[in-house]
């Protein structure tokens, strides 16, 4: 019974068992006498890295493409696929950037590596989870790692902070949606995504749907929802507000600055990169598959246009990069949310297309932000001058920051308008409103990057150390693909359609 | 039902212990309370060399930590490992070949972690 399950769950079970011997062999290697104990951080973020890229393989050569596994408490289709790829993509494009990293700080402790590894694997189970409690355990799993690779770097009182601050916040968010789970499933007595989706069609569409059932089963469930629905409602206010806190949208947003600012540059990078595309994957897969109901839409419209203003606003003020670009991905989860509250096909449409850019965008800036560490950059003003001292960089950066803002031949400008197209088309107009609003203020704090790096002349010069090939090559791919995105936007389109029909189909 | 006799013998258990404390007092005499280096704490005869609040030892922390994940039973809580080994014990017969091998599984990555444990030298104790 178990041998499909097996197959195709291969790219997972591959990656475990890899994180598992990278795990013995890093602690082997490090503790031996013979090999002096060095610090070999480097050495296991290359093998993780091959691993994942194994992984990768593993997952497009895939011959099973669309399965539900393991008792139904997983599903394998088209949008967990193109996912998963995202997901492997951008956490191969992290561990490359942190690789000059952990040259320079070879006190790192390689557990690190094998913790992102660990995550990646249960971001993986996550993207694909069809049961409410295997998604549970997987958020669990990949949290319990962030909270240990947050306070990482033990002798830094701004790490330890931010990995209890995030410890403290997580569990509280994880308690939250446990809590929603648990009202679900006393509600209506099932976990599983599918046999929801079932009972929340009916609720939704009456006994004048197409759905053909019997007409006392039909009666039965109604008759059901007008006793429940008021527990049941609880149940979905209580989840999405777990999943709010996750993906730091407004009114839940408070750790996402200070454990942004707070772990070490690599891990802040890590956070603000790979969690959101496994999260917004199940938020969909819940809330647009499962939960398809009025009842959740208005918060998630007022997190949106929360996340936008207080994105935009609070940014204005900072002074430290790493705080500003906390508060930018919090603007960015409200226009991501945008996508979201409309609940159409167009809607996810431009939310996926909005989050492949968003995330190439952020890869893009976190490598420059690691690339100018050596001199401990931690204000805004330190970028400054940087356009005589090393011009390429200063371009890509604002090149970057007006992506960000939205200028438009650039990726962010597309995304935003299709964000704001398919708030249009479905009558969400107040949203599409605040969204141009918020968008056009926070130009401000975007081009003001520029305007440090090319007019101001600051009192001390800093001098950074040249960058390695690998940032080096991500930099240029991912610049590459934001500049010229708009001339050929079409696999995109189309990849992106074809998730969010095998989504709601 | 069998929880009730062990309620009542858990009452029955504490007035038993309350009347052991309580008779020493009874009958002993007070008179010597007064006496100052009674009350004083003993340090082997000298006074005490410095503040009791010292630095604690993580290698406690790492125990009890070893202890929460590999488990034991403490009193009514039942932690991890054992708890996960109980059902799977008892229900054997059912669960055939296939059960077996997933508990395997389980306890092979638990060893790992131990492994992890014991070469980081966490169980050294000096």
């Amino acid at each position: 019974m178990f041998d499909n399950d097996f197959l195709a769950l291969l790219p997972e079970t591959f990656l475990v068992s890899a994180t598992i011997l990278l795990l013995i062999y890093g602690v082997v290697y490090s503790t031996s006498k013979q090999h002096a104990a060095q610090p070999n951080v480097r050495n296991i973020a290359w093998l993780g890295l091959c691993c994942i890229f194994i992984t990768l393989i593993l997952l497009v050569t895939q011959p099973i493409t669309t399965a539900n596994l393991c008792y139904n408490n997983f599903i394998l289709d088209n949008f967990t696929f193109s996912f998963k790829v995202g997901l492997l993509i951008s956490t191969i494009c992290t561990i490359l950037m942190c690789l000059q990293y952990f040259q320079q700080e070879a006190g790192t402790p390689f557990e690190s590596i094998i913790l992102i590894l660990m995550s990646t694997c249960s971001m993986m189970f996550l993207i694909s989870a069809y049961d409410l409690i295997a998604m549970y355990l997987a958020i669990e799993l990949q949290s319990l790692c962030f909270y240990v690779i947050a306070a990482s770097k033990r002798n830094s009182e701004f790490s330890t902070e931010a990995g209890l601050k995030y410890f403290l916040l997580g569990a509280f968010s994880s308690g939250i949606l446990l809590f929603g789970c648990s009202m679900i499933y006393g509600f209506t007595g099932v976990t599983n995504l599918e046999e929801l989706a079932k009972i929340f069609t009916i609720q939704a569409f009456g006994p004048s749907s197409n759905v053909s059932l019997e007409p006392n089963f039909l009666q039965t469930t109604q008759l059901f929802f007008e006793s429940h629905s008021s527990g049941v409602f609880l149940g979905i206010l209580f989840i999405a507000v777990g999943f709010l806190f996750k993906i730091t949208a407004v009114p839940f947003h408070m750790w996402a600055p200070d454990v942004y600012e707070g772990s070490p540059t690599y891990v802040t990078a890590f956070f603000s990169i790979v969690p959101k595309i496994a999260l917004i994957a199940i938020m969909l897969r819940v809330f647009i598959y499962s939960f398809y109901d009025p009842t959740w839409q208005q918060l998630f419209v007022f997190c949106s246009i929360a996340s936008m203003i207080l994105g935009a606003f609070a940014a204005l003020s900072q002074k430290k990069v790493k705080r500003l670009l906390a508060y930018s991905s919090i603007g960015h989860v409200g226009y991501l949310l945008i996508g979201f509250s409309c609940g159409t096909i167009e809607g996810i449409q431009s939310l996926l297309i909005a989050l492949f850019i968003y995330v190439l965008m952020t890869i893009n800036v976190f490598a420059i932000v690691l690339a100018l560490r050596e001199n401990r950059l931690k204000y805004i003003s330190d970028f400054g001058a940087l356009a005589k001292t090393n011009p390429v960089l200063a371009l890509t950066m604002s090149i970057t920051m007006f992506s960000y803002a939205g200028i438009p031949p650039l990726a962010g400008f597309c995304s935003k308008f299709y964000l704001f197209f398919a708030a249009l088309g479905c009558g969400a107009y107040l949203v599409a409103f605040v969204g141009i609003l918020t968008s056009v203020i926070s130009c401000f704090y975007y081009i003001r990057f520029v305007k440090i790096m090319y007019f101001d002349t600051p009192k001390t010069w800093i001098l950074y150390k040249p960058m390695d090939r690998e940032k080096s090559i991500l930099l240029g791919f991912t610049l590459f693909c934001i500049t010229f995105f708009f001339l050929y936007p079409s696999p995109l389109f189309l990849v992106t359609h074809k998730m969010a029909l095998s989504l709601c189909l | 039902m069998e929880f009730a006799p062990i309620s009542v013998y858990l009452v029955i258990s504490l007035l038993l212990s309350l009347i052991l404390v309580g008779v020493s007092f009874l009958f002993a005499s007070s008179s010597n309370l007064a006496y100052p280096e009674k009350l004083s704490a003993y340090e082997c005869g000298f006074d005490p060399f410095d503040d009791a609040r010292s630095r604690f030892d993580i290698r406690f922390y790492l125990v009890s930590i070893l202890f929460i994940i590999f488990g034991a039973t403490v009193s009514n809580q039942v932690i991890l490992e054992v708890t996960f080994l109980f059902p799977w014990a008892v229900s054997l017969k059912k669960i055939g070949l296939f059960g077996f091998w997933s508990m395997m599984v389980f306890l092979l990555i638990l060893t790992i972690g131990f492994i992890y444990e014991w070469k980081k030298g966490a169980l050294d104790w000096e």
